[in-house]
């Protein structure tokens, strides 16, 4: 192998990884460029409830912790259910960045920490909003996000505190 | 006859991937569906195409995930994960299923089923890696105060309790100096139980593990690294294990600090070795800052290990250090790239190794005492859910090889290279 004859010379390592990131630079600078796209335009996203639930208002902390999937029940003790969209869907990212101040990257690693270390359960991924309509309208005890032109009388607001 | 073994063994295990990737397809097919037309899959009633396996027979907190990830392994030299010196290894596989049931929001039921083949270091079997019954006994919007039973994934570090999935570890292969994978099957987790809590606060999160368990010994390197061939047996006794953590922003800076006391006894059934006990000690510091598009994670362990009782040459008093800094950077939204070094010194009194050498006669070498590891990677999200890895390591020692793939240390190689891929897939 081509590898070998490196190992004869005194310390070829650092600057075989140095040409190793040049390169890797070259090829990805176009990339860079290209993702830094302008951000989507401004959407008012707002928590919502099924219109059941008697709750009206949760703390920061408390709707952070719903989302994280650490808190699972509402102040009654009926058990919440989380419905979210999918990562990189601009309502879900605003609500992410606006409303519980994480990226939505951090959300997906604490989900998947959750399940495969079995310390917890996913929120069940939606595909697009007029499904979290259905679902937040129909699902006692459900939350999720939606613009705020979106509701109807069987969803409401939570309030944050 | 043993090649006869060999291939029966390899058609188990092609069929086993098999098995697993048409119950993937079914999967990927029925979210697909579900996603364009959710009323077309209520109508089909027939749960052999599928019906079953979107969950809608099962009650809403009973969640199903699994993972699959094929592997596949270059070196230069010395042998990693199957026979990689100068060829390709496909001995690395990791494969499994999990179920969580809620029965009550209190009390959460979940187990993980895994299939793993790392080489000689994982003997391919199907294990129970965790079964747990999990009980929190206050719950509020601020706080949270529970109990655990079970097998639990031990809380070492960042990584350790979810290294099995490719999504959950920023690189194929974790820092060995903190994150042995020869000893994988030790380390992932342990029967006990744990007392854990969290308070949330507009300043961040606060968490705690505290748990008594009885760690499992069943690796094959481990004791063959030990004890070579000779008959006797390890069995773990009761043990510690306490980490805090804090962190700002849901994650965007995140410490820990874990501290372990670990107990292992030895059973000899040879005149060679006298039964003896073993205790370990590490010490874990564990720092990350999580930007949008960047993150940049350190962590830094002294481990004591103290050998009692076995007899000359095994009883020794040693501490070493592991540490690693890592850098990640999102270049866009489906290609991450990694850079890494990471440092392990078996003994901190004897950096280079030479007294250890020395005193078994050159028959280990010194650079098996240490191992600097240089890593750059690329990840690619190919859809969500797929993974594809590539990762070059340029290493200096051989301190975190596996004994059972290189029985004659004497023809390791110091300085050696080693390229990994890896395919991962998980829902």
């Amino acid at each position: 192998m081509a590898l070998r004859q490196n190992n004869q010379t005194t310390n070829p390592g650092i600057f075989k990884v140095l040409i190793y990131l040049l390169i890797l630079l070259i090829f990805i600078s176009p990339l860079v460029l290209a993702d830094s796209s302008i951000e989507s335009k401004l959407i008012l996203v707002q928590p919502v409830i099924n219109a059941n639930n008697k709750q009206t208002s949760i703390s920061r902390n408390g709707l952070s912790a719903i989302f994280k999937m650490r808190l699972i029940q509402w102040d009654d003790g009926t058990p919440v259910t989380v419905f979210v969209l999918p990562d990189d869907n601009p309502v879900h990212k605003q609500f992410s960045k606006k409303i519980l101040n994480v990226f939505p990257h951090q959300l997906r690693r604490i989900w998947n920490n959750a399940i495969f270390s079995g310390s917890g359960q996913a929120p069940i991924t939606l595909s697009s909003t007029a499904e979290m309509i259905e679902k937040i309208a129909t699902t006692p005890g459900s939350i999720g996000n939606l613009s705020i032109n979106e509701l109807n009388d069987r969803i409401k607001i939570i309030d944050i505190q | 006859m043993n090649n006869l073994k060999k291939n029966l063994k390899i058609r188990f295990e092609i069929v086993c991937v098999l098995c697993v990737a048409c119950t993937l397809s079914q999967l990927l097919i029925v979210n697909t569906a579900v996603a364009e037309t959710p009323a077309a899959v209520e109508a089909n009633e027939n749960w052999f195409s599928g019906a079953w396996l979107d969950g809608s027979w099962m009650p809403q907190s009973v969640q199903i995930h699994g993972f699959l990830s094929q592997g596949f392994v270059h070196t230069s030299d010395n042998n990693f994960f199957g026979k990689s010196d100068d060829s390709v290894s496909t001995d690395y596989r990791e494969l499994g299923i999990n179920g969580s049931w809620r029965v009550i929001p209190e009390l959460q039921l979940s187990m993980q089923v895994v299939y793993r083949d790392a080489g000689l270091t994982d003997d391919q079997d199907v294990r129970i890696d965790y079964g747990i019954a999990d009980y929190s006994f206050y719950s509020t919007e601020s706080s949270l105060l529970g109990l655990k039973g079970g097998r639990i994934p031990t809380p070492l570090g960042f990584y350790n309790e979810t290294r099995d999935v490719l999504s959950n570890r920023p690189t194929i292969l974790l820092p060995q100096s903190i994150y042995f994978d020869k000893n994988r099957n030790i380390s992932i987790s342990a029967d006990g139980g744990y007392l854990f809590g969290e308070h949330r606060t507009e300043f961040g999160d606060f968490f705690f593990d505290v748990g008594a368990v009885i760690p499992r010994l069943n690796d094959p390197d481990g004791e063959f690294a030990l004890t070579r061939d000779l008959p006797g047996k390890f069995s773990g006794n009761l043990s510690w294990i306490g980490r805090i953590a804090y962190e700002w922003q849901s994650g965007r800076i995140r410490t820990s600090i874990t501290y372990a006391d670990f107990h292992v006894k030895y059973k000899s059934n040879n005149s060679i070795i006298q039964p003896g006990k073993l205790q370990f000690n590490p010490l874990i510091f564990s720092v990350q800052y999580n930007g949008e598009n960047w993150s940049l994670t350190g962590e830094y362990e002294f481990a004591h290990r103290h050998f009692n009782d076995f007899g000359a040459p095994l009883d020794s008093n040693t501490t070493s250090i592991g540490y690693y800094v890592q850098g990640t950077y999102k270049f866009t939204s489906w290609m991450e790239g990694l850079v890494r070094y990471d440092n392990l010194i078996v003994d901190k009194n004897d950096k280079n190794g030479k007294k250890f050498s020395a005193s078994t006669g050159g028959l280990l070498p010194a650079h098996s005492r240490f191992a600097e590891d240089l890593t750059v990677g690329l990840r690619f999200t190919i859809i969500p859910n797929l993974l594809f890895s590539a990762e070059y390591h340029h290493i200096n020692g051989t301190a975190w090889l596996a004994d059972i793939e290189n029985k004659d240390r004497t023809k390791t190689k110091k300085r050696w290279d080693m390229f990994l891929w890896m395919i991962s897939y998980n829902f």
